[in-house]
């Protein structure tokens, strides 16, 4: 369970990028945050983990205030989060399973991640997480060999290699055709929905995110303006929550299903 | 219509572009008259003398039989050229990592200027210099044309680590510090693969480098084939020298021509 409790983010520059959020998103919620670019999308879903901190309010996961975390006690917290990025994030001159394992980095000793020492175990999780996502023939190959869509599948890998509870997704379909989008945020529901991960998924897509979120947040200046299920959800809301009318941009366009 | 008459334009900067090009030139031709009547850049000795005094360099060593016996010896020298410069870069390159690393802003932080400036502070020397430091500090010999060599990598290779690593995805870094990794993992599985191939290919082009200067360092007596060639050249035996010229001049192309190919796979 994570609850924000009046938590705000002041950017160095000045910039607000929260403005006392409080929200609480239950464990295995597929949750979608929406709003337009620059509404603070990313700085929500950054500072579940930290990547950036907030500068006021207490986040609780699991009860536990993580912004007090010691650092050691963050990188042990952050080994249970998968994070999955519109650029993919993967380092393109390694093979695809040495991304993947990079998954396991938190679990395993330095010395023995520095010589590749996973074990057998390691091995079979991060074989075993690309074969969920379709892509176990490609182990042995060059990340940059890869399509995009495969390459999100390989970070989609990564982060479940890494057993975690919760899996944040910070525009992960935005460099994506319609198809593959579809298929993309079909990988991440039904992982949410066998292994019960919480997913946390910002886009910006309105007919994404209404076909595949169980509850849709909206923002708008670093402020929550809308909270609730998806099937209360049309796009009168997002009219509201975006302060203009839809237009044909905010859809990725529907896609016959296979 | 434009109020432009098309067929009678002209550049207004053309009279300007003249004036400087006139300026420049009579500017040139001021120093050069400088520079020929206050040192004597004149040549010493006639075209006519010259003729066969090259032809001794770069004809005559080919015919004289005596000049082929010393092949082999020649070629002992310059192996060991070779063999100073190889042990010079892979010293230089692998020092060059941590001063790399410091100099990069994106990893030293307000530290970089230190590295920075250590690396400004090398390339400042040619080889040359500090095969003269090493000799009289160390002694003759091939080990002093090592550290002068290595020292002087670390200058260039630094700077351009360092500038590699400033050019690293550092969305990567901290999508790996995401999921927990320590900072020596980061290291290890975020930044070495991004950098390496630039790494090796760089290290590469300064041995091309390298064995061209550990030529010369035996000027100073910092071991390989500079020093018989400066005893040759002090002799006036040009044939000697002509030959050793030729034996520097085939052993770099060959290894500029393998270097170059790896380096091409490399990056």
């Amino acid at each position: 369970m994570i609850q924000f409790r009046n938590v705000s983010l002041t950017y160095p520059n000045g910039h607000k990028g929260l403005k006392n959020i409080n929200l609480e998103i239950k464990d295995g919620e597929f949750v979608v945050i929406v709003g337009l670019s620059g509404a603070g999308k990313s700085t929500l879903i950054r500072s579940i983990n930290q990547m950036v901190k907030p500068t006021d309010g207490e986040l609780l996961i699991d009860g536990e205030n993580t912004l007090k975390f010691s650092d050691r006690r963050l990188r042990s917290f952050r080994r249970n989060i998968g994070m999955i990025f519109q650029n993919y994030n993967l380092v393109k001159r390694s093979s695809v399973l040495r991304n993947v394992l990079a998954g396991r980095l938190g679990h395993t000793g330095t010395l023995r991640s520095i010589f590749s020492l996973f074990s057998q175990e390691d091995v079979k999780l991060a074989l075993n997480s690309l074969d969920r996502v379709g892509i176990a023939e490609k182990a042995y190959i060059r990340a940059d060999q890869l399509s995009g869509g495969q390459q999100q599948r390989v970070s989609i890998a990564r982060a479940l290699t890494q057993k975690p509870k919760l899996i944040l997704a910070d525009e992960p379909v935005a460099s994506l055709d319609p198809p593959t989008s579809h298929a993309v945020m079909k990988d991440l529901k039904r992982i949410n929905k066998e292994d019960n991960i919480t997913m946390v998924v910002n886009l910006h897509a309105i007919d994404l995110s209404m076909q595949y979120a169980d509850r849709i947040i909206g923002l708008r200046n670093g402020e929550v303006v809308f909270d609730g299920p998806a099937s209360s959800v049309s796009e009168q809301t997002f009219e509201d929550i975006y302060g203009r009318p839809i237009k044909e941009d905010d859809l990725v366009g529907d896609v016959s299903n296979e | 219509m434009s109020q432009l008459d098309i067929n009678n334009m002209k550049n207004p900067k053309r009279a300007k572009y003249w004036w400087t090009f006139a300026a420049v030139t009579a500017f040139m031709a001021i120093l050069y008259y400088i520079a020929f009547t206050e040192t004597r850049l004149g040549a010493q000795r006639s075209i006519w003398e010259s003729g066969p005094l090259l032809q001794r360099f770069f004809w005559d060593p080919f015919f004289m039989p005596e000049i082929h016996a010393k092949i082999p010896d020649y070629f002992g020298y310059m192996i060991e050229t070779v063999a100073i410069a190889y042990a010079g870069t892979l010293m230089g390159a692998i020092l060059a990592i941590p001063v790399g690393f410091l100099a990069a802003q994106n990893v030293g932080g307000h530290f970089s200027f230190i590295g920075k400036g250590v690396l400004n502070a090398v390339r400042a020397f040619p080889e040359i210099l500090f095969a003269i430091i090493f000799v009289a500090a160390v002694g003759m010999g091939p080990f002093a044309g090592v550290l002068a060599i290595s020292i002087n990598s670390i200058g260039m290779l630094g700077k351009l680590y360092a500038e590699v690593i400033e050019s690293i995805d550092m969305e990567i870094i901290s999508t790996l510090k995401a999921t927990g990794a320590s900072k020596l993992q980061v290291l290890v599985y975020g930044v070495i693969p991004q950098v390496l191939p630039e790494f090796s290919s760089y290290a590469l082009y300064r041995y091309e480098i390298d064995v061209r200067s550990s030529s010369v360092l035996g000027i100073v007596g910092a071991g390989g084939i500079g020093a018989p060639l400066i005893l040759a050249a002090n002799n006036r035996s040009f044939e000697e020298v002509g030959m050793m010229l030729f034996i520097i001049v085939l052993t770099v192309t060959v290894i500029d021509l393998i270097s170059t190919n790896i380096r091409k796979r490399l990056v």
